[in-house]
């Protein structure tokens, strides 16, 4: 990878972006499965010089008791930053943007976990926020269903996610921090393989109909790429890479 | 830590059985801890930063250093603050929310071992009086519980500080401003260790696992310097500890810490 | 791996056509497919995943390792290590002349002990009801507790009880496999505890591996400490 330069050029003339990697390169990404001793499921993942850790705890009783639902298993999720994990230090209490990422990310795991098969109970996913440089809540959404398969909650697929974008009115895959900071647009997209859906999708910046198509493509076929790293994860674990 | 989950009594009583024969149930001596695992620089992007292993305790502690207003009495003084987060991945009974009491206590003594030790200069850390000064926040995060926390943490802190790199600034234009090339090591002049004791029965040992912290009846943590003085105690826990006993954690923690402190070097050698 | 039997995560289609999709699938137009890790196995006419992980959910009859967790007057309830609690009754331990009055729960099981108890009824609307009042039941006083994944249970009891066999006959300890992962390992001497124990943690830990219990069977064999 490139350095990178103060006086940023996101896109030369090359087709070179400010990392030194092409437009429909995504970063290099190392995901494990497995990893904490106490937590039911975990994962943990390297997305650029994104480093995020999930535990997974459940299904397990609800308290207080009213929270729980008679007819389906709930799911919580909380994603959060560590004060060190940013360039200017966090404060630890969660902030809107933690608290707005946890609902996205819930709802994006959602239609993949079959909480109706354990009423009663909650299902717990807890994203550590190591370091941070953005598309964390992508790379926050793989590993955190990496982290439930680990744990053996029932899911009907995975969900892999990465952000495609735009910079010098070029679709990219992949945003970094400065690329957010400095682009054009930022799509985080999360994908069922499987099931072929899309279950995460925002949108920051100005997009034509075309563009916008495009880049919802790019952002699909990357979370295809995703995925396999995310299958690579659990083979290497559960099938000692034996798999077929 | 873990005062809902219930130990199962079996394993209480085989924890006091060994102990009257002088052993503990993982087979260490009583004034032994564990294997200590200890990876800096965890993570690039923060001034400094440590992951250690303690047994299967994992804690991970970040350093960030920068400009800061000084505290209204001490404008010549600059801040150091250490502070420390149970997170619920670390282990189930681990609730959300602001921090409880045992966590506040856990980040409040590891904190006053570091301070107290004057490894931290903060006179040191004065950009302009009363106006600009630097701010040291070496902030802790518990991944994975396994009992003693407190000496986890105090050595992921440590071991952060002592590897921890810090701009420079000046003021311009009333206002801090980095020196290019003023980037530099921490300075740093002691190594605080601590060592935690816990009390179960009449017996005391050294760096109790998780089993062990959920029967015991009382703790000690005590830090020394590289001097080996004693500079920071708490005790904790509802049952007490004779004169005797506390003198011997003493002798105790300064033996033992200077073992451990041979480790934190190895690590900061590690980083330079 | 043969043609019947595929590794699989959750999402992977196992196979398609018309089978019925039984534990760990599920059915999606004319695809199988799986919803935990695990073995895909099809059958003549059906299709199931032996899941490699997960918590403990209870079977009618498993025997389970159990930790009481506290009791009222009328029964007791049991940690046994997943999302539903065991419910004991107390008629179950002092019979059916039981009186809330003359008879005191913690005088027979206080909360921390540990027992050995059979499942005796569970569909997933309420708790499971437990019982120890068979001669191999009842409340455990010696021995230490060991976890593994409820998933690597089969293997540590092994084909007709081989690994297990072995474990106990190389190290003369008693073990009890609780269904719910939880172990009880009984010995006299502290190095064939010792050595049971590490060999039930490479099952646990390498419980896909080939030649697992050739690799025990060398652990077990050698003189060296563990």
């Amino acid at each position: 990878m490139g350095g990178r330069d103060a006086t940023m050029v996101l896109l030369d003339k090359n087709g070179i972006r400010c990392d030194g990697r092409k437009i429909d390169e995504p970063r290099k990404i190392v995901i494990k499965a497995g990893g904490l001793k106490n937590a039911d499921g975990s994962a943990y993942i390297e997305f650029g010089d994104n480093k995020i850790l999930v535990g997974v705890f459940g299904p397990r009783d609800v308290h207080p008791k009213h929270m729980s639902n008679t007819d389906t298993g709930i799911l919580r999720v909380r994603y959060h930053m560590e004060p060190f994990s940013v360039d200017e230090r966090k404060r630890p209490a969660p902030s809107r943007r933690e608290i707005e990422i946890s609902k996205v990310i819930k709802e994006a795991l959602e239609p993949a976990v079959m909480l109706e098969k354990f009423p009663r109970t909650a299902v717990d996913v807890f994203i550590e926020v190591l370091q941070a440089d953005g598309g964390t809540r992508c790379a926050a959404l793989t590993a955190a269903s990496v982290a439930l398969a680990d744990a053996g909650i029932p899911m009907r697929d995975m969900v892999a996610a990465i952000a495609s974008g735009k910079v010098e009115d070029t679709v990219i895959l992949d945003v970094n921090n400065e690329e957010d900071q400095a682009g054009q647009a930022d799509m985080p997209i999360g994908y069922m393989p499987s099931a072929e859906k899309i279950t995460l999708l925002q949108l920051d910046g100005v997009l034509t109909p075309e563009e916008y198509k495009k880049c919802i493509q790019v952002g699909v076929d990357g979370c295809k790429l995703v995925y396999e790293l995310q299958k690579k994860a659990l083979h290497d674990k559960y099938f000692g890479n034996k798999g077929d | 830590m873990t005062s809902t989950s219930v130990i199962d009594e079996l394993k209480k009583t085989q924890i006091l059985e060994l102990l009257e024969q002088g052993k503990r149930i993982d087979g260490r001596a009583l004034d032994e801890p564990r294997e200590i695992s200890i990876e800096i620089n965890a993570i690039p992007k923060a001034n400094g930063s440590a992951k250690v292993r303690l047994g299967d305790t994992e804690v991970l502690c970040g350093v960030k250093i920068q400009p800061d207003k000084p505290f209204p009495d001490t404008g010549d003084k600059g801040i150091f603050m250490c502070t420390a987060e149970l997170l619920p991945l670390s282990h189930p009974t681990v609730e959300t929310g602001p921090p409880q009491a045992p966590v506040i206590e856990l980040a409040r003594v590891v904190d006053r071992g570091i301070r107290e030790s004057h490894m931290v200069d903060v006179t040191q850390l004065v950009i302009e009086k009363d106006k600009s000064v630097v701010g040291v926040f070496a902030d802790i995060v518990v991944i994975d519980y396994d009992g003693n926390l407190f000496d986890a943490c105090s050595y992921a802190a440590t071991a952060a500080l002592l590897t921890s790199k810090t701009p420079t600034w000046e003021m311009v234009d009333d206002q801090p401003s980095v020196v290019e090339g003023g980037e530099k090591q921490l300075p740093v002049s002691t190594i605080p260790v601590s060592v935690t004791m816990g009390k179960i029965g009449n017996h005391i040992v050294v760096d109790p696992n998780g089993d062990e912290w959920a029967c015991m009846d009382a703790r000690v943590t005590i830090t020394s310097d590289s001097d080996g003085n004693i500079c920071a105690l708490q005790k904790g826990g509802s049952d007490g500890f004779t004169l005797d006993e506390m003198v011997k954690c003493g002798e105790t923690s300064v033996k033992v810490g200077a073992q451990i402190r041979e480790k934190l070097k190895a690590a900061q050698q590690g980083g330079q | 791996m043969g043609d019947k039997r595929k590794y699989v995560i959750p999402g992977d289609v196992v196979t398609t056509g018309p089978f019925r999709p039984e534990q760990n699938v599920i059915l999606d137009g004319n695809k199988i497919i799986a919803t935990t890790i695990g073995i895909s196995e099809i059958y003549d006419d059906s299709v199931k995943v032996i899941p490699l992980t997960g918590m403990y959910i209870p079977k009618i009859d498993d025997l389970v390792i159990a930790k009481v967790n506290s009791h009222t007057s009328l029964s007791w309830e049991l940690n046994i290590n997943s999302c539903y609690v065991g419910f004991l009754p107390a008629q179950d331990v002092f019979g059916r002349d039981f009186s809330a009055h003359a008879d005191e729960l913690s005088s027979k099981l206080k909360t921390g002990d540990l027992v050995a108890a059979r499942i005796a009824n569970f569909d997933r609307t309420r708790d499971p009801l437990v019982t120890i009042s068979d001669r191999d039941l009842g409340q455990i006083d010696s021995g230490e507790l060991v976890e593994i994944s409820p998933s690597k249970v089969p293997r540590l009891i092994g084909k007709r009880g081989t690994m297990i066999q072995m474990i106990e006959m190389a190290t003369d300890a008693a073990i009890t496999i609780g269904q719910n992962g939880w172990v009880v390992i009984s010995c006299e001497s502290p190095e064939g505890l010792l050595k049971a124990k590490k060999a039930i943690k490479m099952v646990n830990e390498q419980a896909h591996i080939v030649n697992l219990t050739d690799q025990v069977k060398e652990m077990l064999e050698s003189k060296g400490e563990s």
